[in-house]
């Protein structure tokens, strides 16, 4: 996988999430990021730091990012959430517009 | 709102999936204390819709719900509200209908800081004393308490929530000096009085409020009142009309004007103040109106309502003076007949709506029909349609009258019930491609017709009723993916076997039918008591509308089937005597 088609998402913990960037293009939030003209300091590194966000949860959403990718190339599978993680993951997506 | 994003949506489903997802999460508190507004509503919406909801389990919520909707809970108490009087920053609360609600009740929300708008519509419980709570809330600027146990003394109370701007006394016995009192509050824009005691003499009054933009004075003993300036809708349903909006000043810029059932003592003087050029919908339907000469002005109307009244191909004319931004047009039940549909073609471009249903019209209006390029949306029902003209040349074979619909192109909602429509006239339906609802009730109707509409690729509502469909015919039946509810109500000839077979088969689609029905009340008794009071208030649509149908044999239990009153007016009309056109005129038409 070379570098530029990837990205690194890092959890309030600092924990570290490389993903590929079209899993990571599924969050509306990090495709502006990634791809505003104006340069943000995400672009160039593609690291996105989540002071917000825990590693459990950054993990769910980056495997949501996965499922969503294969869900609309129409392979359909459950994803499932455990009840304890709705909270803070509701408030992921909304953050991450996804 | 803004549309929720499919991972919340699902997080949402999995946080609402039973009482023990519940409890997984309800110990979050410092997380649910951050939860977004939209969020934390849109969870609350769903454990009420799951019926996951119960008092203590809303103090979760007590620093993010701004908006709260429990109408129609019949469930919520005082207990209840016990929780919500200590919710930080609620805006809005709708309890309306929720029976168990009373003055007591209202307590608890006493002081409430933050709160603008309280509904209370029919809480039959509330009455001067919840009043006198209520108006501890200064911040108080919309206020809905239609149909409660407040009485005039009530009303007057509420003088002191000056910046109150919507207010809803609907059904109240409102006088004229409890209106008076209520004169201070100059900030109202909507103000509903339906079925008050209001007189000529309160109704002065009204010109102290300078913003008023709606007002409901249906059902009232008003009959004349002054220029309100600022007055956009206007309601004097099943009122006597004499003089209305007359005086100095500008005219009112009234934009709706519902006189639907109103008696006029003088056509001519009753619109003499009235800018009629800028309404944009009459509606005086079952009104006295004769002469519609009146109707030449208004230039800008969009929804014109002339149903059950006096209107006749005569008049015809004063509609086609103002055919040019008409979208809606309802001539049910008026003597309008084809001759009359003929003289519009040409006038209506943008017509969009159009009611025909209780009319004389025949198949040769369809062929007027054909050329108003915008409808949408046509009822037909309870008309002398047949399908096609008999010409005496070419017995041997007539063209469907229904042709004419394919020009159409927008044509999306089509009803025919009690129409003399039989299968073979109805194949011109299968080209109309934006068809999305279709009513049929016809005896003579069979197989080939379902068989015919599966070719409808935008079909979500099919209602064949009353047809002899069989088991076969319905297994038979391909429905197109987009179909949702299919109507079968009154097809008598089919068993539970048939029905069960095609919802394995196409779980997508809901079936009506009276089988279907008895299976559902058998697993609504043996359900808690809770969704059954549930179920029957917010019920499904065809609870209301199976009424008057004729009845199949296998059912076993009259009583239910039919409500009281439906018992009653059926003791003097025996169904098997009753023509399907008989039927209609005693189903009201909606």
């Amino acid at each position: 996988m070379k570098k530029e088609d990837t990205v690194k998402l890092i959890s309030a913990e600092g924990m570290e999430f490389v993903i590929d960037k079209e899993a990571a293009m599924v969050s509306q939030t990090i495709r502006n990021m990634l791809t505003s003209p104006g340069g943000f300091a995400e672009a160039e590194h593609g690291e996105v730091t989540f002071p917000e966000i825990s590693a459990v949860i950054l993990e769910k959403i980056c495997q949501y990012f996965y499922w969503s990718l294969q869900y609309s190339r129409g392979k359909e599978t459950e994803f499932h959430i455990e009840p304890e993680l709705t909270l803070e993951l509701m408030m992921a997506a909304n953050y991450l517009h996804t | 709102m803004e549309k929720e994003s499919e991972l919340i949506r699902r997080c949402i489903e999995a946080a609402c999936q039973s009482k023990e997802s519940v409890e997984k999460w309800r110990r979050q508190r410092r997380t649910l204390e951050r939860l977004p507004s939209h969020l934390s509503q849109s969870l609350l919406r769903n454990l009420l819709r799951r019926r996951l909801l119960f008092p203590s389990l809303l103090e979760v919520f007590k620093y993010s719900v701004e908006e709260i909707d429990l109408r129609g809970e019949n469930s919520v108490d005082g207990e209840w509200m016990a929780y919500l009087g200590a919710f930080r920053y609620l805006r809005s609360l709708n309890l309306g209908d929720c029976h168990r609600i009373n003055n007591s009740a209202i307590w608890s929300i006493v002081g409430m800081t933050s709160l603008k708008e309280v509904d209370l519509s029919r809480c039959m419980k509330v009455t001067d004393a919840g009043v006198k709570h209520l108006i501890s809330i200064s911040t108080l600027e919309k206020l809905w308490i239609s149909e409660t146990g407040v009485t005039a003394n009530g009303v007057a109370l509420l003088a002191s929530l000056k910046n109150l701007s919507v207010l809803d006394l609907g059904g109240l016995p409102v006088t004229d000096s409890a209106l008076n009192s209520l004169q201070a509050l100059t900030k109202l824009r909507y103000l509903d009085l339906w079925g008050s005691k209001i007189s000529n003499q309160g109704a002065l009054v009204l010109q102290r409020f300078p913003k008023l933009s709606f007002l409901n004075l249906a059902w009232t003993n008003v009959t004349r009142f002054p220029n309100l300036s600022a007055l956009e809708c206007l309601n004097m349903s099943n009122c006597t009309i004499d003089s209305i909006l007359e005086g100095n000043g500008d005219k009112a810029p009234l934009l709706k004007l519902v006189c639907a059932g109103a008696t006029f003592m003088n056509e001519a003087e009753a619109f003499l103040y009235i800018k009629t050029s800028s309404l944009s919908l009459l509606d005086v339907s079952k009104s006295s109106l004769s002469r519609f000469g009146v109707l030449a002005d208004m230039k800008m109307l969009e929804h014109l309502d002339l149903s059950s009244g006096t209107m006749g191909d005569d008049s015809v004319e004063m509609i086609v003076c103002i055919g040019a931004t008409l979208k809606n047009l309802n001539l049910s039940s008026t003597r309008v007949s084809s001759v009359g549909i003929g003289i519009l073609v040409g006038h209506v471009p943008k017509l969009e709506n159009l009611s025909l249903s209780h009319t004389a019209i025949d198949d040769v209006a369809l062929s007027y029909i054909g050329l108003m390029p915008s409808l949408k949306v046509i009822d037909l029902s309870n008309t002398n349609i047949k399908g096609f003209i008999l010409q005496p040349s070419t017995e041997s074979h007539v063209d469907s009258t229904l042709t004419a619909l394919q020009n159409l192109s927008y044509l999306e909602s089509l009803n025919l019930e009690h129409t003399q429509v039989r299968d073979p006239d109805l194949h011109p339906l299968s080209s109309c491609k934006k068809l999305s609802h279709l009513s049929l009730k016809c005896a003579s109707l069979t197989d080939a017709t379902l068989h015919l509409l599966s070719s409808l690729p935008k079909l979500t509502t099919l209602h064949v009723r009353d047809a002899v469909l069989t088991t076969n015919g319905l297994d038979a039946f391909s429905p197109p993916t987009t179909l949702r509810v299919l109507d079968l109500m009154g097809c008598w000839l089919l068993t539970e076997d048939a029905i069960s077979q095609f919802l394995k088969k196409h779980p997508q689609v809901e079936i009506w039918h009276e089988i279907v029905q008895n299976l559902s009340t058998e697993h609504q008794t043996i359900s808690n008591s809770l969704s059954t009071s549930q179920q029957s208030l917010k019920g499904p649509q065809w609870n209301k509308k199976q009424g008057n149908l004729p009845m199949p044999e296998f059912f076993v239990d009259q009583r239910l089937k039919y409500n009281r009153e439906e018992l009653l007016a059926l003791q003097f009309s025996p169904l098997s005597l009753q023509s399907p056109h008989d039927a209609g005129s005693v189903t009201p038409n909606v």
